[in-house]
């Protein structure tokens, strides 16, 4: 270890100590497609996927998850359901889509929710979500 | 469809409560003095509540409208009555009649003396308010002269062009504002209205659930439900800690044209600030216009969702809550990944219908411990309040559709 990071480990330190946090190895052993989960899906849909009673729904369990993976992507590009369908959902909220993220963020998001809350269906790849994508209309 | 209730059931259940023997149970923690007595359970998602005269209870719940007294003196109110066809949020009394509401109207029962439910014929008020699935429970409240004030709540979240989709900016001005994200103006005393025949009173609100008249200062006030996901819709500007905390619940006195801000702005509880909301050009520092809105009378924590707000008035409890507003919070579910907050009962001391020092938690423990850190697995959830002739409070739950009886005794 140099004595320049000694020196930055120690302000450190002296910061945590300084603002009443005690220093500790923060490790975040989420994989990437828990933290994309963490970043874009969890505040509505939850940590346990179980969503939120009249706001959200859950996807735990549900078929979207364990379902037809080409389905699933182009579920979650093209957001939820249309004003009319909605009409009769019991949730208050509309899903927005997510086409702006890339391929392989999608896959990593998919392939952990269908882990996850879909009883371990199978992963989904960057080519599955590119060849929903390919049906997308332009936009 | 008349609601039906498995009433047997909901008195089984009941007995078994009260003798703190079957069910997995909270005990609310107050202030010393103060005793919460569970008086009745099971009554669906419950949501506002209201006490008449002679003690009878009416309690409006997403599952229809429950009359509920004490028929033996038991302090329990042992005797339910579901009744109408009105399955939403508000009920109130005013003179001789019974209003409620949905997601769509407003309605009332004639109330004769002695009757439990009401047995007249429901009329309409005001209804053919657009069915919309965000923020549609038409609250409301009454002002001694029969003013019906209706909160129209915003189907939206910041009137993004494209509702809750990141990045998107947001639509200037607010066409959603014409309709909704206010409070409108009826006459309650007339019946068969429309939305056209009310007036727009203030503006800006993205859902005024807990809005109520204060009697002592002749005004409207209100806590307004806050906005979600900044961290989310705009990520270079705003962490997950940022959305958990940041955006204040806001409380007010409503004024005739008054305009609070939604969706342009927030106030921001770290900067103790108004600020542009991101839609707007916001940056996460940028001040609104100094003047143009009301700083609320207290910034309430993001998220916590206040569902009821009542100004005390009655004569059990010690003279410090005299004109104070309690405020029934729901509790949060945009906190996420942070851990939830809210889902408790919070007094506001007031002088003169300003605050009077710092609020308190008054009522907590309602959720019990909040499994998976999901909402949907809190015990009980704080959403109604109401006071009885002898000065007691009602506290209404949306869980499990329980009733708490709160006294007081030096």
């Amino acid at each position: 270890m140099t004595r320049a990071s000694l020196l930055l480990g120690a302000t450190l330190a002296a910061v945590c100590v300084a603002s009443g946090e005690t220093p500790s190895p923060v490790v975040d052993a989420r994989t990437p497609g828990q933290k994309l989960y963490g970043r874009h899906c969890l505040s509505c849909h939850q940590a346990d996927g179980g969503g939120v009673p009249n706001m959200q729904p859950a996807i735990a369990g549900g078929t979207w998850v364990t379902g037809d993976a080409k389905a699933l992507a182009l579920f979650v590009m093209t957001g939820g359901f249309d004003s009319a369908g909605r009409k009769e959902s019991e949730n208050g909220n509309v899903m927005p889509p997510f086409r702006q993220l890339p391929d392989a963020d999608l896959a990593q998001i998919l392939t952990f929710i269908r882990e996850k809350f879909g009883a371990g269906a199978a992963p989904v790849s960057e080519a599955e979500v590119a060849a929903a994508r390919a049906g997308l209309p332009p936009g | 469809m008349r609601p039906t209730l498995p009433l047997k059931l909901v008195s089984a259940l009941l007995a078994a409560s009260l003798a703190g023997t079957a069910l997995a149970d909270v005990t609310l923690k107050l202030p010393p003095g103060f005793t919460a007595t569970v008086v009745q359970e099971g009554l669906g998602a419950g949501r506002h509540l209201v006490v008449g005269a002679n003690g009878d209870v009416y309690l409006a719940s997403r599952n229809g409208l429950v009359a509920l007294r004490d028929s033996n003196g038991d302090g329990t109110l042992d005797k339910t009555e579901p009744f109408g066809e009105v399955k939403g949020t508000e009920v109130r009394l005013f003179k001789d009649w019974l209003y409620v509401s949905d997601d769509v109207g407003v309605y009332r029962y004639p109330l004769k003396k002695g009757e439990l439910a009401p047995k007249g014929a429901r009329e309409t008020v005001v209804a053919g308010f657009p069915r919309e699935r965000q923020h549609a429970d038409k609250t409301f409240a009454l002002d001694p002269k029969g003013t019906l004030y209706v909160n129209v709540g915003a189907p939206s979240n910041s009137c993004q062009i494209k509702d809750r989709e990141e990045g998107s900016l947001g639509q200037n001005p607010c066409p959603i504002l014409e309709k909704y994200g206010g409070v409108w103006v009826f006459d309650g005393t007339k019946t068969n209205q429309t939305p056209a025949n009310g007036r727009r009173f203030a503006t800006g609100m993205r859902n005024a659930v807990a809005l109520e008249w204060n009697t002592s200062q002749g005004a409207l006030y209100s806590v307004i439900h806050g906005r979600d996901s900044i961290d989310t819709l705009f990520p270079a500007l705003y962490t997950a800690e940022d959305n958990a905390t940041r955006q204040a619940e806001e409380f007010h006195q409503i004024t005739d044209g008054g305009n609070y801000g939604w969706p342009y702005t927030f106030f921001d509880t770290k900067l103790g600030k108004r600020v542009v909301a991101p839609e707007y050009g916001g940056d996460g520092k940028k001040l609104a216009d100094a003047g143009k809105y009301p700083d609320p009378l207290v910034a309430f924590p993001a998220h916590w969702a206040p569902n009821d707000l009542l100004f005390y008035a009655g004569k059990n409890f010690p003279a410090k809550y005299q004109d104070g507003a309690f405020i029934a919070f729901h509790g949060s579910w945009n906190r996420a990944p942070e851990p939830q907050a809210g889902y408790k009962v919070v007094f506001q001391p007031m002088k003169g219908g300003k605050p009077d020092g710092a609020y308190e938690t008054f009522a907590d423990g309602f959720a019990g411990e909040i499994k998976d850190n999901n909402p949907r697995n809190a015990e009980y959830r704080p959403v109604g309040l109401a006071i009885a002739p002898d000065g007691s409070l009602y506290i209404a739950d949306s869980q499990k559709g329980r009733i708490w009886h709160v006294t007081y005794q030096k």
